[in-house]
């Protein structure tokens, strides 16, 4: 159709297409501020606070090459979803030079030592106990706009999706990582919208045994106790926020959901994950019963 | 206040009701005696002191009450608190001794202001005494105030002088005292009978008089309460309240009721205040913000702090979420902060803020945490804002206890890694139930680790098992409910999902009695 035209727009059309490759930048720019605009992925790749989860398979994995210290991230499951947060909050309180850790829930007491074995130093925990979901809520939030933390963490049933997109402005605003711990024990929850960076989910699986059985000392012993090994954890990524846009250009495939065996080692704190069947006996070893 | 019992119980009659004779009665030796009469009952000729029968007989309709000592003194307290908007610096009197001497009896409560410096807020000491007698009038108190260099003179003046405002000069006491009744230097009866005898009736007759004889015969009170009244000997009264050291008060020339007004009076005198404090090198860990309304009525916020500070916007922030509870009623008129405890705290350089490595930034984070602290205690209260403390106790319940964040400015309580555990670490679990769940458990006799147990409708099959870890009981803990009676046995145990458990059998195997089994923890 421009060819039926006068000439004049001939050379307009040739004026323009010659430095387009030119003005990548600028869109790449713009595109950059149109995502910071929408708090996409534009602040979370310019993010310098990252840390490591101890296992290059799963830090690969991430796009920012390990997990942002600045946002909020999402545990679902049970008792070993807290165990992840637990390792999580350690290397994040690590990372601030022991900064304090703000601990938001409604029940259940910590526990001061087990805490310890994970690498959490208790007293930097800050205990809150709320009387409901708004006022974790608001402790969470007043939480995350104090960059002097390293972490809060907050026990919560349900989280309007208003009050998610809050969180993680404060955390992204203020360089504060946030976890909401979901535990699934009690029943299982719905895993609706939420402004999160990062969902996990992380169940129990069984340890590999230690081969000698050192449980049970010859004093009481009846039989032989089966050493428990180092905790295994199911470990899925269900969701990682990272604009599809960004992902397409580059060619790359972090939306996808991701699961991993892995172990957590108590010595170093560092989760490695474990091939499937390596080491793994064929069948669950029963408990030997001759003394019964 | 010279018929406070009786004009107190007044409150609850209608206006119609309160000119009608009204009398207090106390038990003495057995019998039935008036404590305090109202005017109408005294003008009857019901005196104090003597019995209900004869009140009776002079005044058959006569309204009784019991007298209550206690609500007397609280409303007193309440009053003297009510009237903190003139000084910070109040005081009880209490009421006067029933039959203690001839004078008001049982009937008068007395109040102690120190308004030594505070007057010209009033415009005069007259302004003030006035303004105070008007508003204990409103609130349905009659009353008389004397002010003097000595509280005995004031004393003796406000009971004992010839207006209801009674003030006495500077340095010009002891004149206006002279012409005084004797009862007016705080004596006991039979000592004011004696110096009557004596022909003593006036203060100013014991001026004169040498004091040997006086002290030899009526004993050292009569010299030392004129020594109090007189100035000569210095007479300390303990404040209702310890003053605080640092106060800030705002007098509205209108009373005001906005939110907004209110915030902004209170920025000012937040400004005020930490200048003070400042300059004093101090911060404040505890604050009062007291706001008096018009009708005598006053609302007080507390805030704290976990440590020092004198930051207004930090201070103002923590006022913000209670400024709530203001009910400003009919308009406020005065606010006076004033800053209950106080802690050393040096200047901090500006720069620090920037410092960005080393000290700095622990340093920052720390007061930022405090600052946290001082917002989540405001809204939630001390007891939801805590930390973990440990405890030496091997009983895992007892282990850790948590103590309010607010009180905690340690940071290091003292939780040393766990060396005296001789197997690997996690040998405590990351959840700690805070009540033990008694669960059904299959385990082989007399002390294997379980085999199977349920939990929660759940079976769970034990494929590992660390243990036992014995417990004892801690028997040298006689006070309290005794935790546990019998020895624990905790398992480690982990089921065929990889959940793993904590759980521990009470005592040892029985026959006749088998053992329980609780869930105590979980392990991730």
């Amino acid at each position: 159709m421009a060819n039926g035209h006068s000439g004049g727009h001939m050379t307009i059309d040739h004026h323009y297409s010659a430095p387009l490759p030119a003005h990548t930048g600028v869109i790449t720019n713009l595109r950059r501020q149109i995502q910071t605009i929408e708090r996409g992925g534009g602040t979370v790749t310019a993010c310098h606070d990252v840390i490591s989860l101890g296992a290059p398979e799963i830090d690969a994995a991430l796009p920012w090459n390990g997990l942002p210290a600045s946002g909020l991230h999402e545990v679902f499951g049970d008792t070993a979803a807290l165990g992840f947060c637990a390792v999580l909050l350690a290397r994040l309180s690590q990372a601030k030079s022991g900064a304090p850790i703000l601990w938001c829930h409604r029940g259940d007491a910590l526990c001061g030592q087990g805490l310890q074995d994970f690498g959490i130093d208790p007293d930097r925990i800050i205990q809150v106990r709320g009387k409901n979901d708004t006022d974790i809520l608001w402790a969470m939030e007043e939480g995350l706009q104090t960059p002097g933390l390293a972490a809060v963490i907050g026990a919560l049933h349900k989280i309007p999706p208003i009050a998610g997109r809050r969180l993680q402005l404060a955390a992204e605003d203020h360089g504060v990582a946030g976890i909401l711990l979901r535990s699934t024990r009690y029943g299982g929850f719905q895993a609706n919208t939420s402004a999160a960076l990062t969902r996990w989910r992380v169940t129990s699986a069984p340890s590999i045994p230690l081969g000698v059985p050192l449980g049970i000392t010859p004093a009481f012993g009846i039989g032989p106790g089966i050493n428990w090994g180092a905790p295994q954890w199911h470990l899925e990524l269900q969701r990682c926020r990272l604009s599809a846009a960004q992902n397409k250009r580059d060619g790359l495939d972090f939306c996808r959901p991701q699961d991993w065996q892995v172990e957590w080692c108590d010595e170093t704190g560092d989760l490695s994950v474990v091939d499937a069947f390596c080491d793994r006996p064929a069948e669950p070893l029963s408990f030997p019963r001759a003394a019964l | 206040m010279t018929h406070f019992a009786t004009d107190r119980l007044s409150l609850s009659l209608s206006p119609g009701q309160r000119s009608n004779p009204l009398v207090t009665v106390t038990a003495v030796h057995g019998g039935q005696r008036i404590a305090a009469a109202n005017p109408a009952a005294q003008a009857a000729g019901i005196a104090p002191g003597i019995s209900l029968a004869d009140a009776r007989a002079l005044f058959p309709a006569l309204k009784i009450r019991q007298t209550t000592p206690d609500a007397d003194i609280k409303a007193l307290d309440k009053l003297s608190e009510a009237s903190e908007r003139y000084t910070p610096w109040t005081a009880l009197d209490p009421l006067g001794g029933f039959l203690g001497g001839g004078f008001l009896g049982g009937n008068s409560g007395g109040l102690w202001l120190d308004i030594t410096g505070c007057a010209h807020l009033y415009g005069g000491e007259d302004a003030l005494l006035r303004d105070l007698l008007k508003r204990l009038e409103t609130a349905g108190y009659s009353a008389r105030a004397g002010l003097a260099d000595t509280p005995g003179a004031a004393w003796a003046l406000a009971r004992f002088g010839s207006n209801s405002i009674n003030i006495a000069p500077p340095k010009n006491h002891k004149d206006q005292l002279a012409s005084l009744p004797m009862a007016g230097l705080r004596l006991d009866g039979a000592t004011v009978e004696g110096l009557a005898n004596m022909g003593l009736r006036r203060i100013g007759d014991l001026y004169a008089m040498p004091r040997g004889p006086l002290a030899s015969r009526f004993g050292g009170q009569a010299l030392r309460r004129l020594d109090q009244a007189t100035g000569a000997l210095e007479e300390p009264i303990s404040p209702r309240r310890p003053p605080p050291v640092f106060t800030a008060r705002r007098t509205f020339a209108e009373p005001i009721s906005r939110a907004e007004d209110i915030t902004a009076a209170l920025e000012t005198l937040l400004d005020g205040l930490c200048t003070d404090l400042e300059d004093n090198s101090q911060g404040v860990r505890q604050m009062t913000l007291t706001a008096y309304r018009v009708d005598n009525s006053f609302a007080r916020i507390p805030i704290g702090a976990s440590r020092p500070v004198r930051a207004p916007d930090h201070l103002m922030r923590l006022f913000r979420d209670k400024l709530t509870d203001i009910d400003p009623g009919f308009g406020i008129e005065v606010m006076v902060l004033a800053a209950l405890e106080t802690n050393p705290l040096t200047a901090r350089q500006m720069g620090a803020q920037q410092i960005e490595t080393g000290d700095g930034t622990i340093q920052k984070s720390t007061e930022n945490a405090a600052r946290l602290v001082d917002r989540l205690t405001g809204r939630l209260g001390p007891d939801h804002v805590t930390r973990l403390k440990p405890v030496a106790s091997h009983l895992p319940e007892r282990a850790s206890r948590e103590t309010p964040a607010i009180n905690t400015t340690k940071s290091d309580n003292g939780w040393t890694a766990p060396q005296n555990q001789p197997e690997r670490r996690q040998s405590r679990p990351i959840q700690l139930l805070s009540q033990p769940l008694p669960i059904e458990v299959m385990a082989p006799v007399p002390d294997g680790p379980p085999v199977m147990f349920r939990w929660r409708r759940r079976q769970h099959k034990v494929q590992r098992a660390e243990g036992p870890e014995r417990i004892a009981p801690e028997w040298w803990r006689t006070e309290g409910r005794p935790l546990t009676r019998e020895a624990r046995d905790y398992y480690r145990l982990e089921d065929q999902d990889g959940q793993r458990f904590w759980i521990y059998r009470e005592g040892l195997y029985r026959p006749d009695k088998p053992p329980g089994w609780y869930l105590h923890g979980f392990f991730a």
